[in-house]
């Protein structure tokens, strides 16, 4: 190896002067290549290194095809977020932030009615006020969009009817705030006041106006917007039902409740094209929606991805404000900046669903879940949003972790007058989750089991198909259930605390990724790309269109690279800001970065190592599969004296040609069945959780307290441990404040009550119980590096262990979210009437004596711990599908084996309105099935 | 969100003070007082009846004093809550005041005087407009009482403040200060039953400080709030006791966060003498219960509020007692 390279050697001791100063001109420059802070190159660390390719790092769950990439650099170790430092130090910049020359203010005038037709607006008053620079109205966008192709049901600003208070009229840009405010009353608007809905369950009702109308296919004269109805399995498995469990659930609709409000700023540049900056989750389809609504072609439009100060599926859907933003600033010429205030977040809303939600379980004398049938009615507010997906949602993902004799769902999403619903973490599987989970532990009530074997014994195992036919790949539900009973001391607590005291498990599932993406794509778009440069300096740029938003996905994406090329975390820049400069990627939804995003990266970073490899082959006369890429050099596998520095490896790749360039693509591979919305709920991957709750209970006042959790999480394969941790907690902070203190309150005149941080009560550092978080991994064989989702997952179990310890600790099941105290005291007010019982602080808590179908379920888990494993090593890979467990061969399709079990098509609408408040809605036609009868 | 504009003023005395009030009052200016802000300022960003001039009590000489018998109405809520020369009871309720971050700028005396509270009151201006407004900031509409209809006579906000019940049950008395001069009068004869006049305050007239008698010192006391969150809620209810360990016909009881002003509850009291024995002590929380009436226009509703009343009466008691 040569000494130096264009730089003067440094010999040992070199230039170093007797008391220890460096002589000028004489520094000791690191060896060739040392790139990065770190002077020379560190040791392979094979405790970074899976057993499969030698290292040392233990693999319970089994080899992966990403094992021989693996370079012990950062995969798999607790590594800070490489955006840390900006937010720490404040230099991040976010919606708010952008500051730029000749700005103007702009402002929304917004609906104080909940339904009414527009009249007229007369902006006339305000155009002539000095210091206002443009006035918009819906008349300067008519085109609709919504981020959801088949439901583009918004406008910019409302066209013909308003249809919430808050909803958006007209805006105003001008020089200040104190202007542009001023302005706004000016402006004269006529309405026509129309009769508001706010209560879903009328929504199913025929309606003079119904708040959007779809056509033909309009359901009736209904406010419904969508409605699903799914059935699979054989409904004779729960005519001799053991134990059955039936609940109607009410849930309030929760916000996302991030930090930062809503900001964009717009420009139209010297060159006329339009410069957005926005906080957002999925730039890319606000840039879709501002094409069409401004109605210019895609690349004269570049969105640009601020810093955001927290999404969690509130910044998914393309705005309204950021079309304002650019109208306005087309109109005035001038960079136009809107904000919001905190009221106007909780009007722009899309948080979760108010539902009713009516889920049966049944179980047969074997302890099996024979049937589970699912009914929710879903208040999607005054537009569609995510609705069409959150419909599917509510009950497709409850058809996992366990193995059903039969499912049967009927959802419906009604318009209501009131700001509409959308994604928030956990999108649409939060409330049925809940729901099915606090079932369950009524039916190993019921059946005298332990809740916990009651699951052990009936889990999908790993490579297995749901009833409705999702691939379910890598599974660690076994393990983390096993886990949190071990370390939460389960069998010494359960059913055996003093009144007040309680505890209880709630499981989790869902999509690591959403397997389709939601604009149809026949030319097979990837989900995902992702490009890496890197140029003579050894610095590695990473353009990514994926948004971090706060959950490290940048950080991911920067691990993955550095652990592929072996190169330390300060080499690799993720450039991800800017359409102009990233590929395409689907955004921040669906738990899918990680998963989509990381696998393309890995990609582009191999085919980079593979241009390095080639160089080193080259200069060392080693062929590749000989080579060995250690930290920033790369070197002979039987002598690693034998090398050349990953500069002088990636200098000779650049002969000739320059900068390495690569590209890496990621597009989930073809599944699923192919009944109507077999589609909704795909994922190439599936997460799993079970946690375990302490709460305490007040039985005089009601008011609930958690005070510990056990939180374990299959997320694949930990890529940052301190990152998955995070979301862990996360997300039990987020979930706890839903099922304890947090709902969009509309009073009694259906006006949002609490608009506000402080009356929308998110839970204080008072209210967090200390976590303990269990990482469980089960590597999943399509994963980058085995990695699963663990941002929203983790939010789901939250919700039935808090309610199912409150059951532990007062015998008072809830069937209502948030348990706020007045609800929970009211529960038991009922419980001490009904036992004629005077002070709560005399009633009993409950109780558990084992019965008979105990031991069989325990032995039938044991078994099943057996199967799993070796199924999860894929030293068995036969295949499996839900209902083997009820006596199928799961080698031929189950329909031909047996005639009750099959997907129900032709639904009958009598039987189905028996189910609940969205099995109604099918009581009603579609227009175009209507014509001629009268 | 824009504060709208207003003229600081920053009198240096009391003397001062009143000046700048009287000559306001002399050319028609309305004006508030503020001490630490945290009431007025967010009011006034959400556009509840702002005014062009704003008097800050912050730089009045002597007005933070803290004493075991003399609290300055400057006296900040942190100070209050860490001083080991206020009685007990104040510290302890000091402490469940808001946030910590809060309680570093809010005051005593603001704390005192702090607006009532109603979910159709405390939001924005477009927020009120879409509802035509309410009693309490008609903004010249004359528009009914959004909690109860069909009355525009009575504002039944409810008074969420925390001391005013810890000092009721002490005995204290407020000293206010204005034109026409100095006067003393128990605190529970300061406020006035109307979410909007709120107290006996005159025009130009502040609270200047709380005094305790040497008779608070021997007291025993505790308080008990009721709020969702441990911290940032204002009560839902609270309930203050104290009395002379020994002598029942001393205790004290008071309620506040449940009408539109805190009471103190002498004649139940009076009529329950016996309360140191656990029935008597049953019957005095269930006629506590009773004689509050809360209205629904906070976070909680109001049936289940008033049964907190008599486990938050009940609990104080005990505390008092020092029994478990």
């Amino acid at each position: 190896m040569s000494g130096g390279y264009r730089q003067q050697p440094g010999g040992a001791g070199g230039g170093v002067r007797k008391d220890g100063k460096r002589v000028a001109g004489k520094l000791r420059f690191t060896p060739p290549g040392a790139g990065g802070s770190r002077p020379v190159s560190d040791p392979r660390n094979l405790d970074g290194i899976p057993e499969s390719v030698g290292g040392n790092e233990p693999q319970p769950a089994g080899h992966h095809v990403h094992d021989r990439l693996r370079t012990g650099t950062t995969v798999g170790q607790a590594t800070a977020l490489v955006d840390a430092n900006a937010k720490i130090t404040g230099q991040a910049w976010y919606g708010d932030d952008v500051r730029l020359p000749n700005e103007i203010i702009g402002r929304i005038l917004r609906s104080p009615h909940h339904y009414a037709r527009i009249r007229s607006i007369d902006t006339s008053a305000a155009e002539a006020m000095p210091g206002v620079l443009a006035v918009a109205t819906g008349e300067d966008a008519p085109k609709t969009f919504g981020v959801l192709p088949v439901t583009k049901d918004e406008h910019a600003m409302a066209v013909e009817k308003v249809r919430h208070v808050g909803d958006l009229v007209a805006c105003v840009a001008a020089v200040d705030e104190a202007t542009a405010m001023e302005a706004l009353g000016a402006i004269v608007v006529d309405y026509e006041e129309l009769d508001p809905e706010f209560d879903p369950r009328k929504g199913l009702e025929d309606v003079d106006e119904p708040i959007h109308w779809r056509g033909k296919y309009h359901v009736g004269r209904t406010n419904v917007q969508k409605r699903v109805h799914q059935a699979f399995g054989d409904r004779s498995n729960i005519e001799n039902a053991a134990a059955s469990s039936r609940r109607a659930w009410r849930f309030e609709g929760v916000h996302h409740g991030f930090t930062e409000p809503h900001a964009v700023v717009a420009h139209w540049d010297a060159n006329g094209r339009l410069q957005l900056y926005t906080p957002q989750q999925v730039p890319h389809y606000t840039h879709r929606a501002l094409a069409t609504v401004l109605d210019v072609p895609m690349h004269q439009i570049n969105v640009i991805r601020t810093f955001v100060g927290g999404g969690f599926g509130g910044k998914s859907d393309p705005f309204p404000h950021e079309m304002c933003a650019a109208i306005l600033a087309r109109k005035s010429g001038r960079p136009v900046r809107i904000t919001f205030d905190r009221e106007e977040v909780y009007w722009i809303n899309r948080g979760r669903h108010p539902s009713y939600i009516e889920v049966k379980l049944d179980a047969d004398e074997d302890g099996r879940v024979a049937g589970l049938d699912v009914d929710a009615l879903i208040d999607g507010g005054a537009f569609a949003s995510f609705g069409h997906v959150t419909s599917y949602y509510n009950g497709v993902l409850a058809t996992a972790p366990y193995e059903l004799g039969s499912f049967h769902y009927t959802g419906a999403r009604v318009w209501t007058n009131k700001p509409a619903s959308g994604a928030m973490r956990g999108h649409g599987a939060v409330n049925t989750r809940c729901a099915v989970e606090v079932g369950l532990d009524d039916i190993a009530e019921q059946l005298a089991v332990d809740p916990i074997d009651l699951r052990l014994a009936n889990l999908l195992p790993p490579h297995s198909r749901t009833i409705s036919g999702f691939r379910i790949t890598s599974n660690g539900m076994r393990e983390a259930l096993r886990r949190v009973r071990e370390e939460s001391g389960w069998d010494q607590k359960f059913r055996n605390m003093p009144l007040g005291k309680g505890i209880g498990i709630g499981c989790g599932f869902f999509i690591s990724g959403s397997g389709l993406p939601i604009h149809w794509d026949p030319n097979r778009f990837p989900h995902a790309t992702v490009h890496i440069q890197v140029d003579m300096d050894g610095g590695v740029t990473v353009h990514t269109g994926a948004a971090d938003i706060g959950q490290g996905s940048t950080t991911a994406v920067a691990q993955v690279v550095s652990e592929v090329l072996a190169l330390p975390l300060d080499m690799i820049h993720v450039r991800s800001h800017e359409s102009d400069t990233s590929p395409v990627d689907l955004g921040s939804y669906s738990s899918r970065v990680t998963f989509m995003n990381c696998n393309a990266a890995i990609r582009a970073a191999m085919e980079i190592r593979e241009s390095l490899l080639n160089a080193a082959w080259d200069m060392l006369g080693y062929h590749p599969t000989t080579l060995v890429m250690v930290d920033r050099r790369i070197v002979y596998k039987h002598d690693p004296s034998v090398g050349v520095s990953y500069l002088q490896a990636l200098h000779k790749a650049q002969e000739d040609k320059g900068a390495l360039i690569a590209r890496g693509a990621y597009r989930s591979p073809p599944m699923g069945g192919v009944h109507k919305g077999a589609a909704a709920g795909l994922a190439p991957a599936y997460s799993f959780s079970a946690y375990v709750a302490e709460v305490d209970v007040d039985v005089e006042t009601g008011l609930v307290k958690c005070t510990r959790v056990w939180a374990a999480h299959d997320c694949g394969k930990a890529l940052n441990p301190l990152a998955v941790e995070g979301q862990i907690i996360g997300s039990c902070h987020m979930g706890l404040g839903q099922v304890l203190s947090e709902r969009m309150t509309y009073g009694r005149t259906g006006h949002l009550q609490n608009a506000n941080l402080l009356q929308y009560q998110i839970p204080s550092v008072h209210e967090m119980p200390h976590v303990t978080p269990i990482i469980v991994e089960s590597s999943d064989p399509e994963g980058p590096f085995g990695a699963k989702e663990a941002g929203e997952g983790p939010l789901l179990p939250i919700l039935p262990a808090v309610c199912n310890a409150v059951y532990d600790a007062i015998g008072v099941r809830p069937s209502s979210l948030p348990l706020s105290p007045d609800v929970v005291w009211g529960d038991i007010q009922k419980r001490m009437k009904s036992e004629g019982v005077e002070d709560p602080l005399d009633l009993e808590s409950p109780r558990l004596t084992h019965g008979p179908l105990q031991e069989k379920l325990a032995s039938r888990a044991e078994e099943h711990y057996g199967r799993d494993h070796a199924r999860q090593r894929t030293e068995d890979t036969s295949p499996y599908v839900n209902g083997v467990l009820f006596g199928f061969d799961p080698t031929r399709p189950i329909d031909e084996q047996l005639e009750g079990w099959a997907a129900i098509d032709d639904p009958d609408p009598e039987s189905m309105a028996e189910m609940g408040y969205a099995g109604r809605a099918w009581l009603k036609q579609e227009q175009r099935h209507m014509e001629g009868d009268d | 969100m824009l504060t709208p504009p207003f003229v600081l003023h920053r009198p240096k005395s009391v003397e001062e003070a009143c000046a700048i009030a009287a000559h306001l009052a002399s050319e028609g200016r309305p004006f508030d007082w503020v001490a630490g802000g945290t009431d007025l300022l967010p009011n006034y960003k959400w556009h509840l009846n702002p005014k062009g001039d704003v008097i800050s009590l912050a730089h009045v000489d002597g007005a933070d004093a803290l004493a075991s018998d003399r609290i300055g109405c400057m006296a900040r809520l942190h100070d209050v809550a860490t001083s080991e020369v206020v009685h007990p009871l104040l510290a302890a309720a000091a402490a469940k005041v808001a946030s910590s971050l809060i309680r570093r700028s809010a005051t005593i005396g603001g704390n005192l005087c702090l607006d009532t509270r109603c979910f159709w009151y405390n939001q924005s201006e477009d927020w009120r407009r879409s509802i035509e407004w309410c009693h309490k900031a008609d903004c010249g509409t004359g528009a009914d009482c959004r909690v109860i209809p069909n009355q525009n006579t009575l504002c039944v906000a409810t008074y969420q403040g925390d001391m005013a019940a810890a000092f009721m049950a002490l005995g204290a008395e407020v000293e206010l200060v204005g034109p026409n001069g100095e006067r003393r009068m128990p605190l529970e004869d300061f406020f006035e039953l109307d979410g909007m006049k709120k107290n006996v305050l005159q025009p130009g007239e502040f609270l200047l400080s709380v005094h305790l008698s040497e008779d608070a010192t021997s007291r025993v006391g505790a308080y008990h709030k009721l709020r969702v969150r441990e911290t940032w809620d204002f009560p839902e209810a609270g309930i203050a006791a104290s009395w002379i360990p020994g002598d029942a016909g001393s205790l004290r009881v008071a309620s506040t966060g449940l009408e539109s002003i805190p009471g103190l509850h002498a004649d139940l009291v009076d009529a329950h003498e016996d309360w140191t024995e656990k029935e008597g002590r049953k019957r005095l929380s269930k006629a506590l219960q009773k004689a509050i009436k809360p209205v629904n226009n906070t976070v909680l509703p109001p049936r289940y509020r008033r049964s907190m009343v008599s486990v938050l009466a009940s609990r104080a008691l005990r505390a008092i007692m020092q029994e478990d």
